[in-house]
């Protein structure tokens, strides 16, 4: 993009300068975890800050197999996509009916929708863990599941809502000419045409549930059921694990994340902006 | 509008709207009205609920933990400032058509991307009283700084790597959006007029994008009242003592370590009051948008 500027040759040095330095600033935190995995304990005493003199790999070995992150991996692998596809059904769905259907409770709902958005989980925690707890879900890929798409429903709710919204009427009027169902329209004409804010929605879904720490904290409270993220949460706080196999844990656990971000660079940046408004 | 005019949809959109009214009804209307009932109560979180009055919000109201709790609140509100500054600046550097704006923009996102349990876990390795960052400032000749064992550099830690470090690549993507709906030609007569930078970005950007500054400012306040609970948990865990403790933080303890769930439920609606307050200021926001 090649706009009039204001700024003059000299000075787009030094704003080079400026981006730089915010770049190191943002990547040198994790630059020192990637090297702290690869040296051994007492090296990183001697040497936190440069790359390591002679690398290992044994702290990803002890990592994946003896704390057990491979395990906390595949549950998440299991517990996020099942997630995701009742969350994107209950999103799609009421995203729907508030965008391109009329009843009477239509404004009240949606702005009770948009109030509960922004509640944080410790707020609901207690409760949420005697229900939980009542309804015999505590420890169950059932539990947290319900408690996640509940809890982040709301927000992809919202996002369906603005972009159903903006579709044109005359797509449902047509379709329900043709004696179609409120049900088919929805997921045979609507949905497919709405598919790029569903993957939109899909990935804010995925990154919100991965990255997801309180109520799984609560809910999934043996050792064997736990999340990547939580997995990780917990082995900060365990004594006794060294710096180097939690770097390790660290970058494992920031490789999922990373390669999704590769995959859907474009999509992701336009999720920022799909939940804010227009400047 | 045009609903009006038309008929209703009968019952179909109660239907499709069912799934998403239930889990609400159970997972955050029933928590957010039952949390008010069992803060004038004394309770474990599990077993009998004794009625006692006021006097979990007594307690509260003279226990260190809450008033380090708000203090710490408002300091990380103090940050929201500098953080509409950095982002709304350095969106303008990036906007005049920097080589390589981009790949600046995508890297800057990265800490976005990783949750903050792992920027929590990070950090902790990273600002150890003997780890890099220390050993870095030893050899240019600095001191030690003690990141996260000192109560006051603590909190302040909490605040830089929250609302600057994380949220810079966040905004840059939203700001730079925003600025992308600027007409050039206000740009170009700004630059005939003989305006430098400073001055087109604060008679020109800063006024077309007012209200997506107003929303990152909303923004900022959500994630200070109540997004920053895994951050504060795999950093710090509140300390050091209350050091880094924030409302949601205090709730966690009081409720799942101590057992007190009656009192945390107490410190509970103080949070839900500066939450809804906010919420209502965000919806505020949204509407306008959309209007």
């Amino acid at each position: 993009m090649r706009k009039a500027s204001s700024i003059s040759a000299g000075w787009r040095v030094l704003v080079q300068v400026l981006m730089v330095v915010l770049v190191v600033a943002s990547l040198l935190p994790l630059y020192n975890v990637i090297a702290a995995s690869f040296k051994s304990a007492d090296e990183f005493v001697n040497n936190p800050f440069f790359p390591p003199e002679s690398p290992i790999a044994g702290n990803y070995a002890y990592a994946i197999v003896s704390a057990r992150l491979l395990r906390f991996a595949v549950n998440s692998l299991i517990l996020v996509p099942l997630g995701l596809v009742l969350y994107l059904a209950v999103c799609i769905c009421a995203g729907y009916a508030f965008g391109k259907m009329r009843f009477r409770l239509r404004l009240p709902l949606f702005l009770l929708v948009l109030f509960l958005t922004i509640f944080p989980q410790l707020l609901l925690a207690t409760q949420v863990f005697k229900l939980i707890s009542l309804l015999h879900l505590v420890n169950t890929g059932a539990g947290v599941i319900l408690t996640w798409v509940a809890y982040f429903a709301p927000f992809g709710t919202y996002i369906m809502t603005t972009y159903f919204t903006d579709m044109p009427y005359e797509l449902v009027e047509a379709a329900r000419m043709d004696g179609a169902s409120p049900l088919r329209i929805l997921v045979q004409v609507m949905t497919p045409l709405a598919a790029p804010m569903i993957a939109t929605v899909a990935i804010i879904g995925f990154q919100s549930m991965w990255n997801e720490l309180p109520f799984s904290l609560l809910i999934l409270q043996n050792q064997g059921s736990r999340t990547l993220t939580l997995g990780i949460a917990m082995m900060r706080g365990e004594y006794g694990i060294r710096v180097p196999i939690l770097s390790a844990a660290v970058v494992i656990a920031m490789a999922v994340p990373l390669i999704i971000f590769l995959i859907f660079q474009r999509r992701i940046t336009l999720g920022v902006t799909a939940g804010a408004i227009k400047g | 509008m045009r609903s009006r005019r038309l008929e209703r949809d009968g019952i179909a959109p109660y239907l499709f709207l069912a799934p998403l009214l239930v889990l609400l009804s159970a997972f955050i209307l029933y928590p957010v009205v039952m949390n008010l009932v069992a803060s004038f109560t004394e309770w474990k979180g599990y077993g009998p609920m004794k009625w006692i009055g006021a006097a979990n919000y007594r307690s509260m109201l003279v226990d260190q933990a809450f008033w380090t709790s708000i203090q710490n609140t408002a300091i990380l509100v103090c940050y929201i400032p500098f953080s509409v500054a950095i982002t709304v600046f350095v969106s303008a550097l990036l906007r005049e058509g920097l080589r390589g704006w981009q790949a600046y923009r995508a890297i800057l996102y990265i800490p976005n991307l990783l949750g903050l349990v792992i920027i929590g876990a990070v950090f902790s390795i990273y600002l150890r009283d003997d780890g890099p960052l220390n050993l870095a400032l030893k050899w240019a000749g600095g001191p030690t700084l003690r990141f996260l064992t000192s109560p006051w550099l603590a909190i302040n830690s909490v605040a830089v790597i929250k609302i600057i470090w994380i949220h810079l690549g966040f905004g840059l993507i939203y700001f730079l959006a925003a600025m992308n709906g600027i007409e050039q030609g206000v740009y170009e007569a700004a630059i005939i007029d003989g305006a430098g930078f400073f001055q087109t970005l604060w008679s020109v950007t800063v006024p077309s994008i007012r209200f997506a500054i107003q929303f990152w400012v909303v923004f900022n306040f959500i994630e200070v009242f109540a997004r920053m609970f895994s951050l504060v948990y795999t950093l710090t865990q509140g300390g050091p003592g209350y050091a880094t403790f924030t409302l949601e933080y205090g709730i966690f303890v009081m409720g799942f370590t101590k057992f007190r769930a009656g009192y945390s439920s107490a410190w509970s609606t103080v949070l839900f009051l500066f939450c809804a307050v906010i919420s209502v200021m965000q919806i505020r926001l949204m509407r306008r948008d959309r209007a």
